[in-house]
């Protein structure tokens, strides 16, 4: 099934010269540490916390509605330090999601109302799907499919292909994402 | 990976009659045919762990019975354990000195912890330890030498079985086989070596049949406590069924018991044709890739058929459907659509190869083509639904990657080519339900296409490089409405 045209309120919405379009109804702390690499769609509500430390993420990522980019901390011995998080290019992280992962590999689908514990590392190509809790300091390796709470490795694994559809998949929503004609 | 969320909407026919969506067929370049995952061969190509992307080689899987040497699973909850360090202050022995023990710094040691349920190696009593990864105590399963016995039993049979066989054949045929499979799944590889190469089989085999001790039926069980069933049962203390299989060889009943389980390794698999014996697809050895040396998938072959929209289908009435027709190869394709039911068949034929054959007989490597008859079957193609666009022909460009950065597009469209976007088109179709259509009942169209494809493998002489091929798509469009 072809994605469907998704519309916005183009006063809503700030385009960068790189293609970002980013919502001002968002929470972008410390907005110097955060880099969008280019095409990256920021819902509104979603909040990125820069301030705590560098969120990168790379080329046609969406973070979708009411979804939270924090970046994980570590407990030492002489209190917390915050690590980066980095994510790759052609993820997508789905409504009312918090992600705490280290690195989010490329070609990742993140469901809805997911949490991904802290320090947790993503391979290139892997799924978590909807309303699934990720304990901290997983290793989702590639082509896994993790569901539940905690999440569990399901035996379907991805397709061969999934990096190809992948990118289609974000490409083609950045191109269905569209501001309404009037306005 | 619209096709990962949503429900499979457009399937297509494998060649053995399985109904699958694109995504999850493969296409032999060799054999020019669609294959699904039931009629191809899964080889295991690669051992990892999926925790700290490890390799291992085969040989040393099988020794560490296929677990990862240093990340553990929870026993409790099956999470991946941490490793936590803690500063740990000598302990005060008062039987040596007091004084030497003051000097001595703080010591690192690290425990296991789950980050999921919190339990830790601690709870169960085990030491910590004072490296960060492995030196874990290992735990010895107490039938470890009654196992080691059977195997070496039934290997030895297995031996001699085969040496028999190959005795007997060994009459009938000069030259024997061809090739030794060289990742030693079996245990068997030192032993068909020998045995190529002329010398007796080891004397091990015969004296581990001689030795080899029965198991015994003993009339005698231990019996029961006797407050075994008066007394009261805290649940919480007692492991659950998941828990007690997750370790078959310790199946503790305590939670007190329950040690943490070493990691299963995952594996990275190579495919290949069951026909021809080509592979379909091989992953790069490195366990962190998601690269592949070899990826013949349906996806980059086949005219890919996505649905754009469509209308209700109603009995009798004729409704319009749009689709996206993609070319995934790097040429021209022509497209012609036709009925389901004018696909030519074409019976996979084998090509007589009698010298050889009758060589992979007497090694028993004659490809075994019972698989065939259990997973073929013939698909049953709904035929409610009507496509009225008969004898539909087109030209599909090849795939460009550059071309999305190009704003031209095509303007040869006209009712039924809606627009050309490179190697993408859109069609609209008109489909024409059944009368007799209940209501209620899934909707579902079949179009078949055919298709030119061009064909990259080097040719021969007598293959041609141009091939038309039949692909048979199912269009789930809803349910029949009112």
């Amino acid at each position: 099934m072809e994605l469907q045209d998704t519309y916005y309120n183009k006063s809503e919405y700030v385009e960068t010269a790189s293609g970002n379009k980013v919502s001002r109804q968002t929470v972008l702390c410390g907005s110097q540490n955060i880099v969008l690499h280019g095409k990256v769609i920021v819902q509104s509500d979603a909040i990125i916390r820069g301030d705590l430390a560098n969120v990168k993420t790379g080329r046609f990522c969406i973070i979708s509605k009411g979804s939270v980019l924090r970046p994980p901390f570590k407990k030492f011995s002489k209190g917390v330090a915050f690590f980066p998080l980095q994510m790759g290019d052609h993820v997508f992280v789905g409504e009312n999601t918090v992600v705490n992962a280290a690195v989010v590999g490329s070609y990742v689908y993140i469901g809805k109302n997911v949490v991904i514990g802290r320090r947790c590392v993503l391979k290139d190509c892997c799924m978590i799907e909807d309303n699934s809790v990720l304990p901290a300091e997983t290793v989702v390796p590639s082509f896994a499919r993790y569901s539940g709470s905690p999440a569990r490795l399901i035996i379907t694994s991805l397709p061969e292909a999934t990096p190809d559809l992948m990118t289609e998949f974000t490409k083609s929503y950045y191109q269905h994402f569209l501001p309404t004609a009037t306005v | 990976m619209a096709y990962l969320v949503q429900p499979d909407y457009v399937k297509y026919v494998c060649s053995c009659g399985q109904m699958k969506p694109i995504t999850n067929l493969y296409f032999c370049r060799h054999c020019l045919k669609i294959r699904c995952g039931f009629c191809i061969c899964h080889e295991v190509d690669s051992h990892y762990c999926a925790n700290c992307l490890e390799n291992m080689p085969s040989s040393e899987a099988r020794l560490k019975k296929n677990r990862c040497s240093s990340c553990f699973d929870c026993p409790s909850c099956f999470h991946t354990l941490s490793t936590r360090a803690t500063m740990v202050q000598p302990r005060q022995d008062p039987a040596s000195g007091d004084a030497k023990v003051e000097n001595k710094q703080p010591k690192k040691m690290y425990y296991l912890s789950c980050f999921n349920c919190r339990w830790t190696s601690r709870d169960v009593g085990i030491p910590d330890q004072p490296v960060a990864s492995g030196g874990w105590p290992e735990r010895v399963n107490p039938f470890a030498n009654r196992f080691a016995q059977l195997m070496e039993y039934y290997k030895a049979i297995a031996q001699q079985e085969k040496q028999e066989k190959l005795d007997k054949e060994r009459k009938k045929f000069a030259i024997r086989g061809n090739y030794i499979t060289l990742t030693d799944k079996t245990g068997l590889t030192g032993a068909m070596a020998r045995n190529r190469a002329g010398m007796p089989s080891s004397e091990s085999t015969s004296s581990a049949i001689a030795n080899f001790v029965l198991s015994q039926a003993t009339e005698e069980v231990e019996e029961l406590p006797d407050d075994y069933h008066s007394r009261e049962v805290n649940l919480k203390m007692i492991t659950t069924m998941p828990q007690r299989l997750a370790s078959p060889e310790w199946q503790a009943q305590q939670v007190s018991r329950l040690q943490p389980i070493a990691r299963p390794l995952s594996v990275k698999r190579s495919q290949r044709c069951r026909q021809c014996d080509h592979n379909l697809t091989k992953p790069e050895y490195n366990p962190g890739s998601i690269k592949f040396k070899i990826e013949l998938l349906a996806f980059y072959h086949v005219p890919e058929v996505k649905i754009i929209s469509y209308e209700t289908i109603k009995p009798g009435v004729t409704s319009a459907l749009l689709l996206k027709l993609t070319n995934p190869t790097a040429h021209e394709m022509q497209i012609q659509l036709i009925q389901p039911n004018e696909v030519p068949e074409i019976e996979e034929k084998e090509e007589p190869k009698n010298i050889e054959k009758s060589l992979e007989k007497s090694l028993n490597l004659e490809k075994d083509m019972s698989w065939k008859s259990v997973v073929e079957r013939k698909p049953t193609l709904p035929s409610a639904i009507k496509v009225n666009n008969p004898e539909l022909t087109f030209t599909l460009a090849q795939r460009d990657d550059a071309a999305e950065y190009d704003d031209d597009s095509h303007h040869d469209t006209n009712d039924i080519i809606l627009w050309r976007k490179s190697n993408k088109l859109a069609l609209r179709l008109q489909l024409t339900a059944d009368e007799n259509a209940k209501v209620g009942l899934p909707a579902v169209a079949v179009v078949a296409l055919q298709y030119t494809y061009r064909n990259t493998v080097p040719p021969t002489s007598t293959q041609p490089r141009d091939h038309t091929l039949y692909t048979t798509v199912t269009i789930d469009l809803g349910i029949v409405s009112q």
